[in-house]
């Protein structure tokens, strides 16, 4: 049941404050809002509140959901009256009970708050002179903006000067305690200052990564996420907060570090790096981090990285285990490509999204990469192995494993030519996503459908469009299929279906192409009101 | 027969059932000890698409088996 709703007639307050008893609160908090009698000098008679229903109802009911998950109270309710209101009526109600007072009283005045900010509910005073006028409320304070040890900034990282804030003096950083390691220093410092890095992905890597880094004074970070923080996320990204579902994840992060640390200049890209610009972007760092839960991304930064012998920091996450590997960027590697030559296809490597995680291992391999980063930036002791270290947290078994290029790529001319040929050949392939609103579009512009997921996920969720189904993993043995005609593959999320294209493309059938982001990135049928 | 030591990680530790066992077999070498392993755990991957190391190095899929060799099985991971 949400817990807002707009009343048209009076409300029975008795009722409501029985709603909030629970055998868990010792404390109960109520706030009302009442007309008054007059407003900035003028004789109020009455007001009249008219609300855009539909959409208040949802912003009302997730501000009582943030204040209660905020504060961890055990009831709240809210009630908007609308119509027509005398003197001295209630025109809102807001009623919390909490196991202890305080969170009681602050998300009472939370939820106050946000309505006044966020609902789409308009006043029209009754002027004793006979007369009216619609009053806009957006002058509102929001105390919450300034709770000391939650300070939580949104839309607003600076208050308004008019809120009465004291102004801050501007922020200077303090990295004594690592200048006084004797390896760095202040000469250490100078050269965090003027590096340049760049993250690849903002997620449970990425958090820690881009955190210390920032932390630590390194000039400029480069992020790079095309995702929307999902409530999934929120487990292992711990950079970001409730409130920020649904934003991009590069404008999160951004806003982040520079509450962090303002020095610090950031670059945000929305866009995945593809192989027609990965290696012009590595050479604008001096160092890359990657740190997203993508086989293609890890593939293509470890050849943009041997191409321009850019230092490159990889680490991967398997439920409660985790691999970390350096590559440097030199010549003779060694390199991803020496360990596995080929990118597996995908449902081969595990993912976060089929096989789950802990939400603190990626935190520990990112703190890993964060390290790896500092050391290489500092020149610290160690910063240039290159083995690759597995790590399981469930029985503390580490294994560091040296990598012998001459057993890898240098068989087949050495990693930075087969990382040149395997860009060669991916930018060959730059045509092979497509992007479809609707299936539709696909047929119309002459597109045949084949349906690469497996018959249990087709079953679950079939396309209602004529179309054939062969299993991601048997295209091969299908090829005939795939010939005449331009056909688009397609499965949930577009990576199955962008992997068996590119099979088929290396096998000679260059008509295959596949939807990008799956039928996940496909508009719904029902377009849902924005909120 | 030669006892050796072995360790899965990722989704061979799951499919497996554990992050490592010792085992005595009569396979001769990492690939046919990998044979049957994966008729043993069911292991979905092929040898091709894994990384194998003996005793803390890297070794080719022909190595043959030592007695007391610890064995460890790598595939590529891509969570994050
Ligand atoms: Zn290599």
């Amino acid at each position: 049941m949400s817990g807002f709703r707009i009343a048209t007639t009076e409300v029975d307050l008795a009722q409501l404050r029985e709603t909030l008893q629970h055998p868990g609160s010792g404390g109960f908090c109520s706030f009302e809002g009442w007309v008054r009698n007059n407003n900035e000098g003028r004789e109020v008679s009455g007001l009249e509140y008219e609300a855009y229903d539909e959409l208040a109802l949802i912003e009302g009911g997730k501000i009582v959901d943030e204040a209660m998950a905020r504060y961890g109270v055990l009831a709240a309710q809210c009630v908007h009256r609308t119509g027509d209101l005398k003197l001295g009526d209630l025109a809102v109600w807001i009623g919390v009970s909490s196991a202890h007072r305080d969170e009681a009283f602050r998300a009472c005045r939370y939820i106050i708050d946000e309505i006044k900010h966020r609902l789409p509910i308009w006043k029209k005073e009754h002027y004793l002179t006979g007369d009216t006028a619609w009053v806009a409320c957006s002058h509102t304070e929001r105390a919450h903006e300034h709770e000391a040890p939650h300070a939580h900034h949104h839309a607003h990282p600076e208050p308004a000067d008019d809120t009465g804030a004291v102004a801050t003096p501007p922020f200077r950083p303090d990295y004594s305690r690592q200048t006084r390691l004797r390896e760095v220093g202040e000469a250490g410092q100078a050269k965090l200052a003027a590096a340049r890095v760049l993250v690849i992905g903002a997620g449970g890597l990425g958090c820690p990564v881009l955190t210390y880094l920032a932390g630590a004074g390194v000039g400029t970070l480069g992020i790079v996420d095309a995702d929307r923080l999902d409530a999934s996320n929120l487990h292992r990204q711990t950079m970001y907060d409730a409130r920020d579902i649904g934003d991009r994840k590069v404008d999160l992060a951004a806003r982040r570090i520079t509450a962090l640390n303002p020095a610090v200049t950031v670059e945000t890209r929305a866009e995945p790096l593809h192989p027609g610009n990965a290696a012009e972007v590595f050479a604008q760092y001096d160092l890359v981090v990657e740190c997203t839960d993508d086989l293609g991304s890890r593939y293509l930064s470890n050849d943009a990285a041997m191409l321009t012998g850019t230092p490159l920091i990889l680490a991967s996450v398997y439920q409660y285990e985790g691999q970390l590997q350096v590559v440097s960027g030199k010549p003779g590697g060694p390199c991803l490509r020496c360990l596995w030559p080929e990118q597996p296809a995908p449902g081969i490597a595990g993912s976060c999204v089929e096989s789950g995680v802990l939400g603190p291992v990626p935190g520990v391999l990112g703190a890993m990469q964060a390290t790896e980063a500092l050391k290489l930036l500092l020149d610290l002791p160690g910063a240039a192995s290159t083995d690759l270290l597995l790590i399981n947290l469930l029985d503390h078994a580490t294994q560091r494993l040296p990598i012998d290029p001459v057993q890898g790529c240098r068989q087949h001319g050495g990693c930075r030519e087969v990382a040149r040929r395997a860009l060669e050949q991916a930018q060959g392939d730059t045509d092979v996503d497509v992007h479809f609103e609707h299936l539709d579009e696909a047929i119309t512009a002459g597109f045949r459908l084949i349906d690469v997921r497996e018959p249990a996920e087709i079953a679950a969720r079939p396309i209602d469009l004529p179309s054939q189904a062969v299993p991601s993993g048997q295209v091969t043995e299908h090829a005939s299929v795939f010939a005449g005609g331009r056909v688009l593959l397609l499965c949930a999320s577009g990576m199955r279906s962008s992997h068996a294209a590119r099979l088929l493309r290396g096998q000679g059938e260059r008509n295959v192409y596949s939807l990008a982001g799956g039928l996940a990135a496909l508009r719904q049928a029902s377009d849902r009101v924005a909120g | 027969m030669t006892t050796v030591n072995l360790q899965y990680y990722a989704q061979m530790r799951e499919q497996a059932g554990a992050s490592g066992e010792k085992l005595t077999t009569q396979a001769g070498s990492l690939r046919e000890l990998y044979d049957e392993l994966r008729v043993r755990h069911g292991f979905s991957l092929p040898a091709d698409a894994l990384k194998v190391a003996v005793n803390t190095q890297f070794s080719d899929w022909s190595r043959t088996l030592d007695e007391g060799d610890t064995v460890v099985f790598i595939p590529p991971v891509a969570g994050g």
